[in-house]
């Protein structure tokens, strides 16, 4: 297994790829839409509540639209990513669109922003998929002042056991892998680890690190989604009958 | 089907496989010194799910034949034990007879338990009330009885297993999902005469933060790789299990 800097670098190089194949031409429509919705299937977002006058940090916020949507609501937003490339294209549409807010270049198992400096810390499929939960959720408890909020959304454990091997299948409703497995996942012909972590043990990272659980949302694709048109793997027919993606929300105590 | 009617499937259920296999069982599960967790035995020593006992007010909901009170009776606890099926609450007097470790039974279903509010510090269940009370009505009860700082801690099937348990009981669990997980709740399987309640992860977070508790910890048991294969309550393989968690433990606290 490679070493944490490296599974960084690995992220940084895939979505360096990622954003020149597809969310840098994609920035321009996703920094124009204000809603704020959550995952593949753009579940509304009902839980995120009023931000006006919030500190907020997103961790990795790739070409950082959601925090655009956000500080459009009136929170003071910082944007984290450790892809430069990403960084660039939404530096692009801070100036084609706005509006402008901080971005920090780092990784968010290691964040060089201030103890206790932000009221709600978002992530969704950011540092959730793509940093070491034992590193980034200590990250986000720093971070966040007592009684601070963390919302984030990943592929569920469910989705992540029925996945195929290979990218060009959909996702199948047989197990096929165990979920007693490590949780850096390396996909054929890809060049990013991923973390898949059990229910089990994110329920011990975040009490660990000192957070209070509040929910956990498995959500279901609404009536009539439609398939994403890139990250596609999981079918809305599928995420109708299981949940295709999980949203914890917690506090800091 | 209201409540009512898996409280009294369960009790018949329950008087059956009393009859086949509990209390038959009954002598070597009470003499079993340690706490084991589940069809696999893993003892609590590698799970870590309750505290020292010692000197605790607990109470079992859905305690069967009451072994698992009887070794938490042995650590010294003061045990109550809750059931409401009277032919294993019979075995479970004839065990205290036998063995000489002696605790009060209650013969009431989990969802309304006779005793009064703010009267333990643990309430556990061991495949009891989590599997076989409807969680809406039995959780609030457990909330009730416990003071206030106490522990839920319970053991039940890995959704997984729901998600994959063949629909008879001619076959052990699988790898293909054959029913959905949005809407789980209450299942009669094919030819069992009970009725069972499984919630998915999230909803029991809900349920449980609802009725003022704060989520300690999901235990997603592993069974030792050279575990033995259960035989009456075989739905289940050691190779299986050694793969997707069979079963799980949450731990919950009662808001002080």
């Amino acid at each position: 297994m490679s070493s944490p800097d490296e599974r960084v670098a690995a992220n940084v190089a895939q979505w360096t790829l990622t954003n020149a194949e597809y969310t840098d031409e994609q920035a321009e429509r996703t920094w124009r839409r204000d809603e704020l919705v959550w995952g593949v299937f753009s579940v509304p977002d009902e839980w995120i509540g009023d931000v006006t006058g919030l500190d907020v940090v997103e961790l990795g916020c790739g070409t950082a639209f959601e925090s655009a949507r956000l500080a459009r609501k009136g929170a003071r937003v910082v944007g984290v990513d450790p892809t430069p490339a990403q960084l660039a294209t939404a530096r692009r549409m801070m100036e084609a669109v706005g509006p402008e807010f901080p971005l920090v270049e780092a990784p968010a198992e290691n964040v060089p922003l201030p103890d206790d400096s932000f009221d709600l810390a978002v992530s969704g499929y950011g540092a959730s998929l793509w940093a070491d939960p034992r590193k980034w959720l200590p990250e986000a408890a720093r971070l966040l002042r007592p009684g601070g909020r963390l919302l984030f959304l990943t592929t569920s454990p469910l989705a992540h056991l029925c996945m195929p091997d290979s990218d060009d299948v959909p996702i199948t409703n047989t197990l096929q892998r165990p979920q007693f497995a490590p949780w850096e996942v390396e996909w054929e012909g890809y060049q990013g680890v991923e973390y898949h972590v059990s229910h089990g043990d994110w329920i011990r990272v975040l009490r660990e690190s000192g957070f209070v659980l509040d929910a956990l949302h498995e959500l279901q694709a609404p009536e009539g989604a439609r398939r994403h048109e890139y990250y596609n793997v999981i079918a809305p027919t599928w995420a109708r009958r299981w949940p295709g993606e999980d949203l914890w929300e917690v506090h800091l105590r | 089907m209201s409540e009512l009617d898996s409280i009294t499937a369960n009790i018949a259920e329950w008087t059956e496989t009393n009859k086949q296999f509990t209390d038959a069982n009954a002598k070597r599960a009470w003499d079993h010194e340690g706490i084991l967790w589940g069809v696999f035995s893993i003892p609590e020593e590698q799970v870590g799910a309750l505290p020292d006992v010692n000197g605790l007010d607990v109470v079992e909901l859905g305690c069967g034949t009451a072994y698992f009170g009887s070794w938490l009776a042995r650590r010294g606890a003061r045990v109550t034990g809750v059931d409401p099926t009277p032919a294993q609450l019979a075995t479970a007097r004839r065990m205290m007879q036998e063995t000489g470790i002696d605790f009060p039974l209650v013969e009431a279903p989990a969802e309304k338990v006779p005793l009064p509010d703010a009267s333990f510090d643990l309430a556990v269940s061991e495949y009891g009330a989590c599997l076989w009370a409807d969680p809406y009505q039995w959780v609030p009860e457990a909330a009730r009885l416990l003071r206030p700082g106490g522990l839920l801690v319970f053991l039940l099937n890995g959704t997984l297993v729901y998600l994959c348990a063949p629909p008879g009981e001619e076959d052990t669990v699988g790898t293909k999902l054959l029913r959905d997980q949005f809407g789980m709740y209450r299942i009669q399987w094919e030819g069992a005469t009970g009725i069972e309640y499984h919630l998915s992860h999230s909803d029991w977070i809900k349920v449980l933060r609802e009725n003022g508790f704060e989520i300690e910890a999901l235990h997603e048991l592993r069974p030792h790789p050279e575990a033995v294969d259960p035989t009456y309550y075989d739905y289940v393989t050691v190779e299986w299990a050694q793969k997707w968690p069979a079963e799980e433990i949450w731990v919950a606290r009662k808001r002080a």
